[in-house]
């Protein structure tokens, strides 16, 4: 469990709605006005995108929207920083490949000529 | 387009501090910040600040934004949240993103206060996820209430490393371990000593070879690195965390400045712009405070904000040259205290071999981010007498001084220097009260009476974690690196609000680990 | 700062390392060796580096690699990182879509 329920120092956290949205069609939950990254971090999920050459992971980095590294495809807008943009509900959150929803198909990844 | 005496962009420690004194002098200001709350990153901070009660000293870093944010209201300060500047432009004029708008803005004096952003360093492996800044950790425990990662790594001992190691430790997460390319802890020792007593190893030269994982982080290799900073073959240590922290320094965030035109220099903590005392850069009406003029601490920031806005209170005519003169000598004053010591610009990058009182500096300190007993009992601090006593283990010289002001008895004594180390007056008897353990920002002072009778003796520490031990709990006493030295009882743990969140707790020890016994663990188990 | 640079001083070959591989622009994903690769190629100023790259191009606008684009070109040139300009700054600082820097509209500050 990675949601801290009380705090040395900050106590405990203040009551918060709790909300339902989705990644790639799967549901979760989270707490409406945290970061979306929040929500994701606390539902265990890492992996926000996969890069467009290298098709690598990236997640969270600097988390206050400087790095980018977090975007994801949030209500069918890609790019979207996921640390710094609220949680809604029913928000439709997609992992992001290059800029586009569809996953790679690793196999048909084609050679340096072109080739498939 | 709106115009208004005074712009101010970022709403941190400088930003807000420069919009109150000039709102106080009657100038209309409005201050712009891209996040969607205000206070920059002091309400991240939640350890309590050094320095002297004109710094805030002792207060918590959140507790001083709330605290701005507040005068800030009370004075009429228009602070805008959401509004990302994009733009500064000749003759002042400011652009701002709002919402899906862009807003035109234009300000009789500028402040550029937007703070700095945080250096990063690659290796194999650091885009996988888990690999965080320690802003990002800071942000996401004590802002979301989230934990980062159960175990983590962190890189880097600066003030950021120790400070965000420690904020780990108390959110409920595992430290592996504390790694640093330098040879030596580059933070406060009394940071990394409250980071060590929690069991938690240094590894100092350093670094870390590759992180592993496919699709995220599931371990570390680290190795020892010779003097050119390159890993020795041999030497590697694998550690399994799901989280790697980087805290390897900030740099001025001057984007703007230098899109303005400002005139800029390569400063030894970044590229930063030219500015006079006052912050005024090479463009007239166009000011800097705070890290974006050079990295110090928010204290600093926060002087270099009200020193900027009475310039420009001044520059437009709000207040008067003689006056102007006044506060700045006042402000001045407060920022040189702060600026000395052995961690003071000046001496960045050196390494004092001597305190300024001409004691040794402890390598192991410096090394292992502890001390030994034995060094300690050179210093003003450590003292030995019947009956209860405070032990001050401050051994740096760095400008503090609220645990001389927390004795209502003047047992403590640090003197009109502030960076002089604290010594423990013998012919004064202490009450017990524990102010000073409760107000040393470093966690740096103990009581101890070293004979209770029975053989046993008793420890009070500042205790900043949960759950809060019960008295009559039994747990294990910790040295200063953290290792169990022995079975201990609790005696009583107090909390009061003058204490602010830090607790004191009293622990019995046979009577030989009185000047051993330094932290408490939960439970038996060693 | 800002010295001029000779372009014809020798900097030697481009001799392969092993942590050519090692990505230093994480946006545009730009390594390490195709960093020192562009020098030995010709250029040798950061915005040289960055138009033929992208290196910093990318969505952050170069806030994460900026300073470590400076280190690695300034190490193949054998000179100091600070006497290497940093890239130029230019509006926006931070991403914006372009339907709402294209339109902008006559307004204040909102009051809330």
């Amino acid at each position: 469990m990675l949601r801290i329920q009380e705090h040395p120092i900050l106590g405990s956290t203040e009551e918060r709605r709790l909300v339902t949205f989705t990644l790639d069609g799967r549901e979760l939950t989270g707490y409406e006005g945290e970061p979306i990254a929040a929500a994701l971090k606390a539902a265990g999920v890492m992996v926000h995108r996969y890069t467009a050459k290298q098709h690598k992971p990236r997640g969270i980095f600097c988390a206050i929207g400087r790095c980018t590294d977090c975007v994801m495809i949030v209500d069918g807008t890609p790019n979207v920083r996921t640390c710094i943009t609220p949680l809604r509900e029913g928000m439709r959150v997609q992992t992001q490949y290059g800029v586009s929803a569809q996953p790679y198909q690793e196999i048909r990844r084609c050679n340096k000529n072109g080739e498939i | 387009m709106e115009r208004y005496d005074l712009v101010v962009v970022g709403a941190g420690p400088s930003g807000l501090s420069a919009a109150i004194e000039a709102a106080k002098c009657g100038l209309t200001v409005v201050v712009f910040d891209e996040n969607s709350r205000p206070g920059g990153q002091l309400f991240k901070q939640i350890h309590k600040f050094f320095g002297s009660k004109e710094h805030n000293a002792k207060i918590r870093g959140f507790r001083i934004g709330e605290n701005l944010l507040k005068e800030a209201s009370a004075c009429g300060v228009k602070v805008i949240l959401n509004a990302t500047v994009i733009g500064l432009f000749r003759q002042r004029e400011v652009t701002v993103r709002i919402g899906n708008e862009i807003v035109h803005v234009k300000g009789d004096a500028i402040l550029i206060a937007t703070g700095a952003s945080e250096n990063m360093v690659p290796f194999p492996g650091w885009t996988l996820p888990g690999v965080i800044g320690a802003g990002a950790a800071q942000t996401m425990m004590n802002l979301h209430h989230i934990k980062p990662g159960k175990r983590i790594l962190m890189l880097g001992t600066g003030n950021v490393g120790l400070v965000v190691s420690y904020q780990l430790l108390q959110a409920g997460c595992e430290l592996a371990a504390l790694v640093d390319a330098a040879p030596r802890v580059g933070g406060y020792g009394v940071h990394a000593a409250k980071v060590a007593r929690c069991s938690v190893p240094f590894y100092l030269s350093h670094t870390i070879v590759r992180a592993e994982g496919e699709e995220f982080v599931t371990g570390v290799v680290i190795a020892e690195v010779d003097h050119s900073f390159k890993p020795i073959p041999g030497t590697e240590k694998h550690f399994e965390v799901d989280t790697i922290c980087l805290a390897v320094g900030l740099s001025p965030m001057s984007q703007l400045c230098k899109m303005a035109g400002c005139e800029m220099t390569q400063a030894p903590t970044g590229y930063a712009p030219v500015c006079d005392k006052t912050g005024q850069t090479s463009l007239p009406g166009v000011y800097v405070a705070g890290d974006v003029s050079g990295i110090e601490e928010a204290s600093s920031a926060m002087i270099e904000g009200r020193i900027a806005g009475a310039a420009v209170a001044e520059r437009l005519g709000f207040l008067g040259a003689a006056e102007r003169d006044e506060r700045l000598k006042q402000y001045e004053a407060a920022l040189s205290s702060l600026r000395k010591g052995m961690f003071a610009p000046e001496n960045r990058g050196k390494a004092p071999k001597k305190t300024e009182e001409g004691l040794p500096i402890s390598m192991n300190l410096l090394q292992k981010g502890y001390m030994d007993e034995a060094e300690l009992e050179a210093y003003p601090g450590m003292i030995h007498m019947p009956g209860l006593h405070p032990v001050i283990e401050c051994t740096q010289n760095i400008p503090c001084n609220p645990c001389q002001d927390a004795c209502p008895r003047g047992c403590i004594k640090i003197g009109a220097d502030l960076t002089a180390l604290p010594s423990v007056d013998v012919s004064k008897s202490c009450s017990g009260c524990g102010m000073c353990v409760a107000s040393c920002s470093g966690q740096a002072i103990f009581l101890v009476n070293e004979d209770v009778g029975e053989g046993f003796a008793e420890v009070t520490m500042p205790y900043e974690f949960l759950p809060l031990p019960r008295p009559g709990e039994r747990g294990m006493a910790l040295d200063r690196s953290g290792t169990p030295v022995c079975p201990c009882e609790v005696v009583s743990l107090r909390s009061a609000p003058a204490f602010d969140q830090t607790n004191l707790l009293t622990i019995r020890v046979p009577a030989q680990m009185a000047g051993r016994a330094r932290q408490y663990r939960v439970g038996g188990a060693v | 700062m800002s010295k001029l640079y000779s372009r014809n001083e020798d900097i030697g070959e481009f001799v392969p390392a092993p942590d050519d591989d090692l990505i230093i622009c994480r946006c545009e994903e730009i390594t390490k060796g195709e960093i020192r690769r562009a020098v030995h190629d010709g250029m040798r100023t950061i915005t040289e580096v960055r138009r033929f790259l992208r290196a910093g191009m990318g969505l952050c606008q170069g806030q994460t690699c900026g300073r470590l684009v400076q280190g690695i070109i300034s190490r193949e040139l054998n000179m100091q990182p600070a006497n290497l300009t940093p890239a130029p700054s230019r509006a926006p600082m931070r991403p914006i879509e372009m339907y709402v820097l294209g339109d902008e509209k006559e307004g204040g500050v909102p009051n809330d």
